[in-house]
Protein backbone atom coordinates (compact mmCIF):
# COMPACT_ATOMS: atom_id res chain seq x y z
CA UNK A 1 0.00 0.00 0.00
CA UNK A 2 1.28 3.63 -0.73
CA UNK A 3 2.09 5.37 2.31
CA UNK A 4 1.83 8.74 1.06
CA UNK A 5 -1.51 8.19 0.12
CA UNK A 6 -2.24 6.55 3.82
CA UNK A 7 -1.52 9.65 5.53
CA UNK A 8 -3.82 12.24 6.45
CA UNK A 9 -3.40 15.39 4.93
CA UNK A 10 -3.77 18.42 6.98
CA UNK A 11 -5.03 21.52 6.85
CA UNK A 12 -1.82 23.90 6.60
CA UNK A 13 -3.03 26.85 4.80
CA UNK A 14 -3.84 28.24 7.89
CA UNK A 15 -0.88 27.45 9.34
CA UNK A 16 1.56 28.95 6.58
CA UNK A 17 -0.57 31.93 7.27
CA UNK A 18 -0.03 32.48 10.48
CA UNK A 19 3.66 31.28 9.99
CA UNK A 20 4.49 34.19 7.44
CA UNK A 21 2.50 37.03 9.36
CA UNK A 22 4.35 35.62 13.09
CA UNK A 23 7.28 36.76 11.01
CA UNK A 24 6.20 39.70 9.84
CA UNK A 25 5.36 40.88 13.15
CA UNK A 26 8.60 39.96 14.77
CA UNK A 27 9.81 42.60 12.44
CA UNK A 28 7.29 45.51 13.33
CA UNK A 29 7.58 44.74 16.69
CA UNK A 30 11.37 44.72 17.01
CA UNK A 31 11.45 47.38 15.69
CA UNK A 32 9.06 49.21 17.19
CA UNK A 33 11.08 48.50 20.28
CA UNK A 34 14.50 49.49 19.12
CA UNK A 35 12.72 52.95 18.31
CA UNK A 36 11.73 53.08 21.78
CA UNK A 37 14.73 51.67 22.70
CA UNK A 38 16.38 54.48 20.57
CA UNK A 39 14.38 57.33 21.92
CA UNK A 40 15.84 56.51 25.66
CA UNK A 41 19.24 57.11 24.55
CA UNK A 42 18.60 59.95 22.34
CA UNK A 43 14.72 61.89 23.46
CA UNK A 44 14.48 64.35 20.29
CA UNK A 45 13.93 61.19 18.47
CA UNK A 46 10.33 61.45 19.49
CA UNK A 47 10.07 64.17 16.82
CA UNK A 48 7.51 65.39 19.06
CA UNK A 49 5.03 63.40 17.35
CA UNK A 50 2.46 62.07 20.06
CA UNK A 51 1.54 59.12 18.43
CA UNK A 52 5.20 57.76 18.43
CA UNK A 53 5.88 58.92 21.81
CA UNK A 54 7.86 56.36 24.20
CA UNK A 55 4.66 56.24 26.74
CA UNK A 56 2.33 55.15 23.34
CA UNK A 57 5.38 53.36 21.36
CA UNK A 58 6.51 50.93 24.29
CA UNK A 59 3.17 49.72 24.77
CA UNK A 60 2.65 49.45 20.88
CA UNK A 61 6.10 47.18 21.13
CA UNK A 62 5.20 45.14 24.10
CA UNK A 63 1.51 44.41 22.34
CA UNK A 64 3.12 43.65 18.82
CA UNK A 65 6.20 40.96 20.41
CA UNK A 66 3.71 39.54 22.83
CA UNK A 67 0.30 39.28 21.35
CA UNK A 68 1.25 39.47 17.52
CA UNK A 69 4.34 37.60 16.99
CA UNK A 70 3.72 35.31 19.79
CA UNK A 71 0.47 34.72 19.50
CA UNK A 72 0.63 34.18 15.71
CA UNK A 73 3.70 31.58 16.50
CA UNK A 74 1.69 30.02 19.26
CA UNK A 75 -1.39 29.75 16.67
CA UNK A 76 0.78 28.08 14.02
CA UNK A 77 2.94 25.61 15.84
CA UNK A 78 -0.36 24.68 17.87
CA UNK A 79 -2.26 23.77 14.79
CA UNK A 80 0.45 22.40 12.89
CA UNK A 81 1.70 20.25 16.22
CA UNK A 82 -1.99 18.88 17.26
CA UNK A 83 -2.76 17.71 13.58
CA UNK A 84 0.78 15.65 12.98
CA UNK A 85 0.49 14.28 16.88
CA UNK A 86 -3.19 13.14 16.20
CA UNK A 87 -3.07 12.27 12.93
CA UNK A 88 -6.19 14.51 12.22
CA UNK A 89 -6.82 17.86 10.13
CA UNK A 90 -8.32 20.43 12.17
CA UNK A 91 -11.59 20.12 13.55
CA UNK A 92 -12.36 23.04 11.86
CA UNK A 93 -10.33 24.93 9.28
CA UNK A 94 -13.24 27.52 8.78
CA UNK A 95 -12.86 28.38 12.34
CA UNK A 96 -9.33 28.04 12.45
CA UNK A 97 -9.17 30.56 9.06
CA UNK A 98 -11.88 33.38 10.54
CA UNK A 99 -10.19 33.27 13.85
CA UNK A 100 -6.58 34.17 12.07
CA UNK A 101 -8.20 37.12 10.54
CA UNK A 102 -10.06 38.31 13.32
CA UNK A 103 -7.16 38.33 15.18
CA UNK A 104 -5.04 39.59 12.64
CA UNK A 105 -7.61 42.50 11.86
CA UNK A 106 -7.82 42.82 16.15
CA UNK A 107 -4.35 43.31 16.56
CA UNK A 108 -4.03 46.14 13.74
CA UNK A 109 -6.76 48.25 15.38
CA UNK A 110 -5.22 47.04 18.54
CA UNK A 111 -2.03 48.83 17.51
CA UNK A 112 -3.57 51.92 15.76
CA UNK A 113 -5.59 52.66 18.96
CA UNK A 114 -2.71 51.98 21.64
CA UNK A 115 -0.31 55.24 18.92
CA UNK A 116 -3.97 56.82 19.63
CA UNK A 117 -3.41 57.14 23.45
CA UNK A 118 -6.62 54.81 23.66
CA UNK A 119 -5.63 52.22 26.72
CA UNK A 120 -7.14 50.35 29.66
CA UNK A 121 -3.60 51.05 31.53
CA UNK A 122 -3.50 47.98 32.94
CA UNK A 123 -0.17 46.62 31.62
CA UNK A 124 0.00 43.64 29.18
CA UNK A 125 -3.36 44.19 28.87
CA UNK A 126 -3.94 47.59 27.11
CA UNK A 127 -6.39 47.01 24.74
CA UNK A 128 -9.77 49.16 25.17
CA UNK A 129 -12.66 47.14 26.01
CA UNK A 130 -14.38 46.03 22.48
CA UNK A 131 -11.09 44.85 21.61
CA UNK A 132 -10.47 43.10 24.42
CA UNK A 133 -13.84 41.22 24.64
CA UNK A 134 -12.48 40.75 20.34
CA UNK A 135 -9.43 38.76 21.15
CA UNK A 136 -11.52 36.88 23.97
CA UNK A 137 -13.45 35.44 21.36
CA UNK A 138 -10.80 34.77 19.04
CA UNK A 139 -8.67 33.20 22.01
CA UNK A 140 -11.82 31.29 22.91
CA UNK A 141 -12.23 29.69 19.05
CA UNK A 142 -8.60 29.01 19.33
CA UNK A 143 -9.15 26.55 22.10
CA UNK A 144 -12.26 25.20 21.03
CA UNK A 145 -10.97 24.23 18.07
CA UNK A 146 -7.80 23.01 19.48
CA UNK A 147 -9.46 20.82 22.04
CA UNK A 148 -12.12 19.64 19.43
CA UNK A 149 -9.43 18.67 16.76
CA UNK A 150 -7.45 16.28 19.86
CA UNK A 151 -10.92 15.36 20.80
CA UNK A 152 -11.68 14.49 17.15
CA UNK A 153 -8.85 11.80 16.80
CA UNK A 154 -9.05 8.23 15.97
CA UNK A 155 -8.28 6.69 19.93
CA UNK A 156 -7.65 3.64 18.64
CA UNK A 157 -4.29 4.54 16.30
CA UNK A 158 -3.83 7.54 18.74
CA UNK A 159 -5.04 6.51 22.24
CA UNK A 160 -2.48 8.22 23.83
CA UNK A 161 -2.26 12.97 23.43
CA UNK A 162 1.58 14.15 23.06
CA UNK A 163 2.89 15.94 26.01
CA UNK A 164 3.08 19.35 23.42
CA UNK A 165 -0.48 19.44 23.46
CA UNK A 166 -0.67 19.31 26.95
CA UNK A 167 1.03 22.17 27.90
CA UNK A 168 -0.92 23.91 24.53
CA UNK A 169 -4.28 23.21 26.47
CA UNK A 170 -2.65 24.39 29.96
CA UNK A 171 -1.86 27.61 28.65
CA UNK A 172 -5.37 27.95 26.58
CA UNK A 173 -7.14 27.46 29.86
CA UNK A 174 -5.19 29.26 32.30
CA UNK A 175 -4.44 32.08 30.07
CA UNK A 176 -8.62 32.58 29.24
CA UNK A 177 -9.62 32.35 33.24
CA UNK A 178 -6.82 35.00 33.76
CA UNK A 179 -7.25 37.15 31.06
CA UNK A 180 -11.06 37.25 31.28
CA UNK A 181 -10.73 38.14 35.30
CA UNK A 182 -8.54 40.84 35.04
CA UNK A 183 -10.04 42.62 32.26
CA UNK A 184 -13.30 42.54 33.78
CA UNK A 185 -14.66 46.31 33.94
CA UNK A 186 -17.16 48.36 33.68
CA UNK A 187 -17.50 50.27 30.30
CA UNK A 188 -18.81 54.12 30.39
CA UNK A 189 -18.46 54.74 26.45
CA UNK A 190 -16.91 53.42 23.60
CA UNK A 191 -13.50 53.53 24.43
CA UNK A 192 -13.53 53.84 28.32
CA UNK A 193 -14.16 51.34 30.77
CA UNK A 194 -12.79 50.99 34.56
CA UNK A 195 -12.02 47.61 36.25
CA UNK A 196 -14.02 46.52 38.85
CA UNK A 197 -11.21 46.08 40.70
CA UNK A 198 -9.81 48.77 42.64
CA UNK A 199 -6.59 49.64 44.91
CA UNK A 200 -4.56 47.04 46.41
CA UNK A 201 -6.74 44.37 44.83
CA UNK A 202 -6.66 45.79 41.38
CA UNK A 203 -2.86 45.68 41.60
CA UNK A 204 -3.14 42.00 43.26
CA UNK A 205 -5.15 40.64 40.11
CA UNK A 206 -2.95 42.56 37.46
CA UNK A 207 0.14 41.09 38.46
CA UNK A 208 -1.93 37.79 39.23
CA UNK A 209 -2.45 38.33 35.16
CA UNK A 210 0.75 40.07 34.71
CA UNK A 211 3.14 37.26 35.80
CA UNK A 212 1.13 34.73 34.47
CA UNK A 213 0.83 35.57 31.21
CA UNK A 214 4.22 35.22 31.09
CA UNK A 215 4.15 31.64 33.14
CA UNK A 216 1.21 30.14 30.75
CA UNK A 217 1.58 32.53 27.71
CA UNK A 218 4.97 33.03 27.29
CA UNK A 219 6.39 29.80 28.95
CA UNK A 220 3.70 26.94 29.25
CA UNK A 221 3.29 27.22 25.25
CA UNK A 222 6.35 27.71 23.83
CA UNK A 223 7.49 24.71 26.20
CA UNK A 224 4.53 22.62 24.02
CA UNK A 225 6.79 24.28 20.79
CA UNK A 226 9.99 23.00 22.53
CA UNK A 227 8.37 19.51 23.47
CA UNK A 228 7.82 19.04 19.86
CA UNK A 229 10.38 21.18 17.85
CA UNK A 230 13.46 20.23 19.61
CA UNK A 231 12.69 16.42 18.76
CA UNK A 232 11.65 16.72 15.19
CA UNK A 233 14.52 18.93 14.72
CA UNK A 234 17.05 17.06 16.47
CA UNK A 235 15.82 13.51 15.17
CA UNK A 236 15.87 12.00 18.57
CA UNK A 237 13.39 10.98 21.13
CA UNK A 238 13.20 13.73 24.09
CA UNK A 239 15.58 12.45 26.87
CA UNK A 240 12.88 11.45 29.18
CA UNK A 241 9.02 11.94 28.58
CA UNK A 242 8.14 11.22 32.36
CA UNK A 243 9.96 14.00 33.37
CA UNK A 244 8.16 16.12 30.59
CA UNK A 245 4.92 14.99 32.37
CA UNK A 246 6.57 16.35 35.64
CA UNK A 247 7.08 19.67 34.14
CA UNK A 248 3.65 20.08 33.10
CA UNK A 249 1.89 19.35 36.65
CA UNK A 250 4.60 21.14 38.44
CA UNK A 251 4.11 24.23 36.13
CA UNK A 252 0.34 23.81 36.42
CA UNK A 253 0.26 24.28 40.17
CA UNK A 254 3.41 26.41 40.91
CA UNK A 255 2.97 29.04 38.72
CA UNK A 256 -0.25 30.85 39.31
CA UNK A 257 1.14 31.62 43.22
CA UNK A 258 4.19 33.81 41.88
CA UNK A 259 2.53 37.17 40.63
CA UNK A 260 2.46 38.94 44.07
CA UNK A 261 6.32 38.63 43.94
CA UNK A 262 5.76 41.89 41.89
CA UNK A 263 4.77 43.63 44.26
CA UNK A 264 7.29 43.50 47.07
CA UNK A 265 6.84 46.19 49.68
CA UNK A 266 3.58 47.74 48.45
CA UNK A 267 0.43 48.05 50.59
CA UNK A 268 -0.17 44.70 49.91
CA UNK A 269 0.05 42.01 53.27
CA UNK A 270 3.86 40.81 53.47
CA UNK A 271 2.64 37.25 53.50
CA UNK A 272 1.40 37.52 49.84
CA UNK A 273 4.80 38.65 48.23
CA UNK A 274 7.18 36.01 50.56
CA UNK A 275 4.48 33.10 49.58
CA UNK A 276 4.91 34.68 45.90
CA UNK A 277 9.03 34.47 46.24
CA UNK A 278 9.30 31.30 48.08
CA UNK A 279 6.74 29.35 45.20
CA UNK A 280 8.89 31.25 42.80
CA UNK A 281 12.06 30.01 44.27
CA UNK A 282 10.69 26.41 44.07
CA UNK A 283 10.24 26.74 40.77
CA UNK A 284 13.70 26.80 39.68
CA UNK A 285 13.43 22.44 39.91
CA UNK A 286 10.69 22.42 37.67
CA UNK A 287 12.18 24.76 34.93
CA UNK A 288 15.76 23.65 34.90
CA UNK A 289 14.45 19.74 34.52
CA UNK A 290 12.50 21.04 31.53
CA UNK A 291 15.34 22.97 30.58
CA UNK A 292 17.36 20.01 31.18
CA UNK A 293 15.09 17.70 29.39
CA UNK A 294 15.22 19.84 25.91
CA UNK A 295 19.34 19.99 25.98
CA UNK A 296 20.14 16.05 26.88
CA UNK A 297 17.59 15.06 24.25
CA UNK A 298 21.00 16.22 22.48
CA UNK A 299 22.55 13.94 24.39
CA UNK A 300 25.32 11.50 22.33
CA UNK A 301 24.64 14.52 19.25
CA UNK A 302 26.04 17.22 19.98
CA UNK A 303 27.77 17.22 17.27
CA UNK A 304 24.90 18.51 15.32
CA UNK A 305 24.96 21.84 16.63
CA UNK A 306 28.10 22.44 14.14
CA UNK A 307 25.72 21.76 11.09
CA UNK A 308 22.43 22.20 12.09
CA UNK A 309 21.53 25.92 12.55
CA UNK A 310 17.91 25.76 13.19
CA UNK A 311 18.88 23.32 16.08
CA UNK A 312 21.55 25.69 17.69
CA UNK A 313 18.01 28.52 18.06
CA UNK A 314 16.36 26.00 20.07
CA UNK A 315 19.40 24.65 22.30
CA UNK A 316 20.22 28.29 22.56
CA UNK A 317 16.53 29.25 23.91
CA UNK A 318 16.86 26.26 25.87
CA UNK A 319 20.10 27.87 27.67
CA UNK A 320 18.61 31.05 27.94
CA UNK A 321 15.26 29.37 29.53
CA UNK A 322 17.56 28.34 32.03
CA UNK A 323 19.00 31.39 32.87
CA UNK A 324 15.97 33.63 32.63
CA UNK A 325 14.34 30.55 35.17
CA UNK A 326 16.78 31.09 37.58
CA UNK A 327 17.62 35.13 37.41
CA UNK A 328 13.62 35.35 38.08
CA UNK A 329 12.91 33.55 41.02
CA UNK A 330 16.76 35.58 42.73
CA UNK A 331 14.88 38.79 41.66
CA UNK A 332 11.67 37.69 43.45
CA UNK A 333 13.51 37.36 47.11
CA UNK A 334 13.04 40.43 49.70
CA UNK A 335 16.94 41.50 49.63
CA UNK A 336 17.42 41.51 45.44
CA UNK A 337 14.05 42.82 45.22
CA UNK A 338 14.83 45.60 47.04
CA UNK A 339 17.84 46.39 44.77
CA UNK A 340 16.08 45.32 41.84
CA UNK A 341 12.96 46.41 41.72
CA UNK A 342 11.86 49.71 39.34
CA UNK A 343 15.53 49.46 37.87
CA UNK A 344 16.52 48.36 34.30
CA UNK A 345 18.05 44.93 35.64
CA UNK A 346 14.29 44.39 35.34
CA UNK A 347 14.11 45.56 31.88
CA UNK A 348 17.25 42.88 31.28
CA UNK A 349 15.61 39.84 32.68
CA UNK A 350 12.36 40.28 30.48
CA UNK A 351 14.69 40.48 27.52
CA UNK A 352 16.83 37.72 28.05
CA UNK A 353 13.44 35.76 28.49
CA UNK A 354 11.70 37.38 26.10
CA UNK A 355 14.57 37.30 22.93
CA UNK A 356 16.67 34.84 24.22
CA UNK A 357 14.00 32.31 25.10
CA UNK A 358 10.11 33.16 23.41
CA UNK A 359 11.88 34.32 20.12
CA UNK A 360 14.50 32.00 19.77
CA UNK A 361 12.83 28.76 20.47
CA UNK A 362 9.76 30.64 18.28
CA UNK A 363 12.55 31.36 15.06
CA UNK A 364 13.92 27.77 15.29
CA UNK A 365 10.36 26.34 14.70
CA UNK A 366 9.30 28.83 12.02
CA UNK A 367 12.48 27.47 10.17
CA UNK A 368 11.53 24.31 10.60
CA UNK A 369 7.68 24.69 9.82
CA UNK A 370 8.54 26.72 6.44
CA UNK A 371 10.64 23.71 5.21
CA UNK A 372 8.12 21.13 5.97
CA UNK A 373 4.77 23.40 4.93
CA UNK A 374 6.33 24.68 1.51
CA UNK A 375 8.29 21.01 1.17
CA UNK A 376 11.54 22.61 0.80
CA UNK A 377 14.96 23.58 1.30
CA UNK A 378 15.70 27.11 2.81
CA UNK A 379 16.86 29.63 0.40
CA UNK A 380 19.80 30.39 2.34
CA UNK A 381 21.05 28.51 5.36
CA UNK A 382 23.93 30.46 5.54
CA UNK A 383 21.42 33.35 6.28
CA UNK A 384 20.15 31.49 8.82
CA UNK A 385 23.70 30.79 10.80
CA UNK A 386 23.78 34.33 10.46
CA UNK A 387 20.44 35.73 12.26
CA UNK A 388 21.87 33.20 14.77
CA UNK A 389 24.68 34.99 15.70
CA UNK A 390 23.00 38.40 15.17
CA UNK A 391 19.78 37.29 17.51
CA UNK A 392 22.55 36.11 20.30
CA UNK A 393 25.25 39.23 20.12
CA UNK A 394 21.58 41.65 20.12
CA UNK A 395 20.47 39.26 23.12
CA UNK A 396 23.82 39.62 25.02
CA UNK A 397 24.45 43.17 24.68
CA UNK A 398 20.88 44.47 25.44
CA UNK A 399 20.93 41.80 28.59
CA UNK A 400 24.30 42.69 29.65
CA UNK A 401 23.59 46.30 29.28
CA UNK A 402 20.30 46.43 31.01
CA UNK A 403 22.19 44.03 33.94
CA UNK A 404 24.51 46.69 34.56
CA UNK A 405 22.79 49.76 33.84
CA UNK A 406 20.24 48.30 36.54
CA UNK A 407 22.19 47.65 38.92
CA UNK A 408 24.16 50.90 39.06
CA UNK A 409 20.36 52.37 39.24
CA UNK A 410 19.45 50.85 41.91
CA UNK A 411 22.80 51.33 43.67
CA UNK A 412 22.70 55.29 43.15
CA UNK A 413 19.22 55.34 44.61
CA UNK A 414 19.90 53.73 47.95
CA UNK A 415 23.18 55.92 47.94
CA UNK A 416 23.56 58.02 51.08
CA UNK A 417 26.33 60.57 52.32
CA UNK A 418 27.21 60.83 56.01
CA UNK A 419 24.87 63.33 56.90
CA UNK A 420 22.16 60.74 55.82
CA UNK A 421 21.73 62.45 52.34
CA UNK A 422 20.97 60.76 49.40
CA UNK A 423 24.48 60.96 47.72
CA UNK A 424 22.70 61.21 43.81
CA UNK A 425 19.75 62.71 42.78
CA UNK A 426 17.32 61.07 40.32
CA UNK A 427 18.53 63.04 37.08
CA UNK A 428 22.74 61.65 37.89
CA UNK A 429 20.95 58.29 38.03
CA UNK A 430 19.40 58.81 34.12
CA UNK A 431 22.86 60.91 33.38
CA UNK A 432 24.76 57.58 34.12
CA UNK A 433 22.56 54.92 32.38
CA UNK A 434 23.24 56.78 28.96
CA UNK A 435 25.88 54.91 27.48
CA UNK A 436 23.90 51.85 28.61
CA UNK A 437 20.28 52.68 26.68
CA UNK A 438 23.15 53.08 23.47
CA UNK A 439 24.15 49.26 24.22
CA UNK A 440 20.57 48.53 24.12
CA UNK A 441 19.63 49.96 20.80
CA UNK A 442 22.64 48.07 19.04
CA UNK A 443 21.40 45.05 20.93
CA UNK A 444 17.84 45.57 19.48
CA UNK A 445 19.17 46.45 16.00
CA UNK A 446 21.63 43.68 15.87
CA UNK A 447 18.28 41.64 16.99
CA UNK A 448 16.32 43.33 14.23
CA UNK A 449 18.02 43.03 11.76
CA UNK A 450 18.04 39.57 11.80
CA UNK A 451 14.07 39.28 12.21
CA UNK A 452 14.29 41.41 8.73
CA UNK A 453 17.36 39.06 7.60
CA UNK A 454 14.73 35.90 8.68
CA UNK A 455 11.85 37.65 6.56
CA UNK A 456 14.16 37.64 3.80
CA UNK A 457 14.81 33.96 3.86
CA UNK A 458 11.28 32.89 4.35
CA UNK A 459 9.75 35.45 1.33
CA UNK A 460 12.57 33.98 -1.21
CA UNK A 461 11.91 30.35 0.07
CA UNK A 462 8.63 30.61 -0.19
CA UNK A 463 9.12 31.74 -4.36
CA UNK A 464 11.68 29.48 -4.86
CA UNK A 465 8.98 26.68 -3.79
CA UNK A 466 6.31 28.37 -6.18
CA UNK A 467 8.57 28.24 -8.64
CA UNK A 468 9.84 25.09 -8.44
CA UNK A 469 5.72 23.82 -8.00
CA UNK A 470 4.81 26.04 -11.03
CA UNK A 471 7.97 24.68 -13.38
CA UNK A 472 7.27 21.04 -12.11
CA UNK A 473 3.51 21.06 -13.23
CA UNK A 474 4.37 22.43 -16.22
CA UNK A 475 6.77 19.22 -16.99
CA UNK A 476 3.95 17.14 -16.30
CA UNK A 477 1.76 18.98 -18.39
CA UNK A 478 4.26 19.17 -21.59
CA UNK A 479 5.35 15.45 -20.75
CA UNK A 480 1.75 14.32 -20.87
CA UNK A 481 0.47 16.37 -23.88
CA UNK B 1 7.05 29.44 73.41
CA UNK B 2 10.01 29.07 71.27
CA UNK B 3 10.53 31.74 68.53
CA UNK B 4 10.04 28.38 65.98
CA UNK B 5 6.90 27.67 67.81
CA UNK B 6 5.38 31.11 67.59
CA UNK B 7 6.60 31.61 64.14
CA UNK B 8 4.34 28.49 63.03
CA UNK B 9 1.40 29.37 65.87
CA UNK B 10 -1.89 30.21 63.72
CA UNK B 11 -5.09 32.26 65.76
CA UNK B 12 -7.60 29.42 64.42
CA UNK B 13 -10.44 31.47 65.31
CA UNK B 14 -9.94 34.50 63.39
CA UNK B 15 -9.69 31.93 60.10
CA UNK B 16 -12.14 33.73 57.36
CA UNK B 17 -13.90 32.21 55.20
CA UNK B 18 -10.54 33.66 52.44
CA UNK B 19 -8.18 32.01 54.63
CA UNK B 20 -9.62 28.19 54.87
CA UNK B 21 -10.50 28.49 51.04
CA UNK B 22 -6.31 29.07 50.64
CA UNK B 23 -5.33 26.44 53.02
CA UNK B 24 -7.93 23.48 51.75
CA UNK B 25 -6.69 24.94 48.02
CA UNK B 26 -3.20 25.02 49.04
CA UNK B 27 -3.22 21.63 50.65
CA UNK B 28 -5.56 19.83 48.20
CA UNK B 29 -2.39 20.92 45.75
CA UNK B 30 0.57 19.46 47.63
CA UNK B 31 -0.83 16.37 47.42
CA UNK B 32 -1.96 16.50 43.69
CA UNK B 33 1.67 17.66 43.17
CA UNK B 34 2.88 14.83 44.97
CA UNK B 35 0.41 12.12 43.50
CA UNK B 36 1.15 13.23 40.46
CA UNK B 37 4.99 12.71 40.88
CA UNK B 38 4.40 9.14 42.21
CA UNK B 39 1.99 8.36 39.11
CA UNK B 40 4.87 9.58 36.79
CA UNK B 41 7.79 8.15 38.11
CA UNK B 42 6.19 4.63 39.92
CA UNK B 43 8.94 2.06 38.05
CA UNK B 44 5.50 0.28 36.82
CA UNK B 45 4.77 3.13 34.45
CA UNK B 46 8.21 3.86 32.75
CA UNK B 47 7.87 1.27 30.09
CA UNK B 48 4.14 2.98 28.89
CA UNK B 49 5.46 6.38 29.57
CA UNK B 50 8.63 6.60 27.51
CA UNK B 51 7.63 4.56 24.67
CA UNK B 52 5.15 7.64 23.95
CA UNK B 53 8.50 9.88 23.20
CA UNK B 54 9.15 7.67 19.90
CA UNK B 55 5.47 8.50 18.19
CA UNK B 56 6.38 12.50 17.49
CA UNK B 57 9.48 11.39 15.14
CA UNK B 58 7.77 9.57 12.47
CA UNK B 59 3.97 11.91 12.43
CA UNK B 60 4.98 13.81 9.38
Amino acid sequence: MDTAIAKPKYDDNVVKYLTVMAVVFLVLGTSMGTMAAAQLAWPALNFDIAEITFARLRVMHTNTVIFAFGGMTLMATAFYTVQRTNGVKLFSNGMAWTMSILFTIGLLLGVISLSMGMTQGKEYHELIWPLDIAVAIVWLMFTFNFIMTIASRNKQTHSHVYVSNWFFMGMMIMITYLYVVNGLAIPVSLFTSYSIFSGVQDAMIQWWWGHNAVGFFLTAGFLAIMYYFVPKQAQRPIYSYRLSVIHFWALMFGYVWLGAHHLQYTALPDWTGSLGAAISLAMIIPSWGGALNGMLTLSGAWDRLRTDYILRFLIMALAFYAMATFEGPVMSSKTVNALSHYTDWTIGHVHSGALGWVAMVSIGAIYHMVMKLWNTEMYSMKLINFHFWLATIGTVLYIVAMWVSGIMQGLMWRAYDEYGMLAYSFVESVAAMHPYYVMRTMGGVLFTSGAVLMLFNIVMTIRMAKARQTSGSQNVASATA
Amino acid sequence: MSSLQSYFSTDWSAMTGHDWAGLIVTVVIFFGLAYAFWWALRPSKKKELEEQKFKVLDDD
